[in-house]
């Protein structure tokens, strides 16, 4: 507003050179290093000090998946829907896979934990909350995190239904990951979204089979980061796992 | 009422010059993905990415970039940035697009930049 109290004529470049935009508070402050602080839960927490690792740092072939359900017959609006998902995002996850929210909520910024069964093993990571507005949000993933990825999950109209979408554009982080992603672990993500989904619908009231669609964007790797293995999820948690009885005693003694 | 995303191709010395005007969301998939295709048959070495008339970039339209410099990258182009302001220089920053694409103030030090490396 100007001195006379007339209000000033915007141009929408200005806008977007405007450093408070309208879409500010949408979007986590920059960070260096990650610091899950406030988690509820025992999570395991492997994620203190890492940066993030978008699509591009990753080592494998870039994809994007994305999976939707259609809510035929509600009435609920996407604001209404994403509203719920946000706010009881634990809830729609599988048995036995454990998502630790932020006690501030998945809000820009705050880190969640997470803790995931693939076969044998448990792998534990978190994910920073990078955007979030009426209808949707994006998580980002930290090194270490079996995924270079951004996962988008939002809500719209279509055809006169509401339809849930996840979206997940995404590397695997290192060449274990790459592998691992080939031998299965694909076909574990498609089934985790799909099940988020699902309960997503039923919530609603909607009994409903998401459907995926998946394109490979970039069938090439990236050499250069093959180098994120020293950070491998599936390590680490291994170590911390194998670690549990050292924690155990030294909490003892401490006592 | 949001507005129609446009994108726009032309070509400044040499460099594929991409407009983008409007918001920058999941709507804008197939005009930038259109315009993309239409820059890289000129087969320019370098792709610039104008978001001088943009008004708003939510994450969809961050993803919808990144997917951009993914095909870039395959097609061996180079991708540069100009006309974001500082709010949005910050979000490159945040999301490290910025780790891959050069960004710059204006058009003519973006354009200059890409000949002097051709």
């Amino acid at each position: 507003m100007s001195g006379n109290g007339e209000r000033e004529m915007t141009t929408p470049s200005d806008e977007l050179r405007d450093p408070v935009a309208r879409d500010a508070a949408n979007w986590a402050p920059l960070v260096q290093k990650l610091q899950a602080s406030g988690v509820s839960g025992d999570a395991p927490n492997l994620v203190d000090g890492r940066r993030l690792v978008g699509p591009l740092q990753g080592f494998g072939q870039m994809w994007q998946k994305t999976y939707w359900v259609r809510l035929s017959g509600s009435d609920a609006t996407p604001a209404e829907i994403m509203k719920v998902w946000r706010a009881r995002f634990p809830e729609f996850w599988p048995r036995g896979n454990r998502f630790y929210p932020p006690l501030a909520g998945l809000e820009p910024g705050e880190v969640a934990l997470f803790s995931v069964s693939t076969g044998p093993m448990r792998l534990s990571s978190g994910v920073l909350v990078l955007y979030a507005d009426d209808e949707s949000f994006t998580f980002m993933t930290p090194q270490g995190h079996m995924l270079a990825a951004w996962v988008t999950f939002s809500a719209f109209m279509e055809g006169g239904s509401p339809v849930a979408q996840a979206q997940v554009l995404m590397r695997a982080q290192d060449p274990i990951m790459e592998i691992s992603l080939f031998l299965g672990a694909q076909k574990l993500e498609d089934r985790q979204w799909v099940h988020v989904l699902s309960f997503l619908a039923r919530h609603f009231g909607v009994e409903a089979i998401p459907e995926t669609r998946v394109t490979c964007v970039d069938p090439r790797r990236n050499w250069s980061q093959a180098k994120n293995v020293w950070h491998n999820a599936g390590i680490r948690s291994s170590i911390y796992t194998l670690g549990a009885p050292v924690r155990w005693i030294r909490a003892a003694i401490r006592r | 009422m949001p507005e129609i995303f446009e994108a726009s191709v032309r070509h400044v010395d040499g460099v594929s010059v991409i407009d983008l005007k409007g918001e920058m969301n999941a709507v804008a998939e197939q005009a930038l993905t259109a315009a993309y295709h239409q820059a890289s048959r000129d087969s320019s070495k370098s792709v610039l990415l104008n978001f001088r008339e943009t008004t708003y970039i939510n994450s969809t339209g961050i993803a919808l970039i990144v997917a951009i410099l993914a095909q870039a990258r395959k097609m061996r182009q180079r991708v540069l940035v100009c006309g974001l302001g500082e709010h949005y220089r910050h979000i490159f920053q945040i999301t490290r697009l910025a780790d891959f694409m050069s960004l710059h103030d204006d058009e003519a030090s973006a354009v200059a930049e890409a000949t002097s490396a051709a």
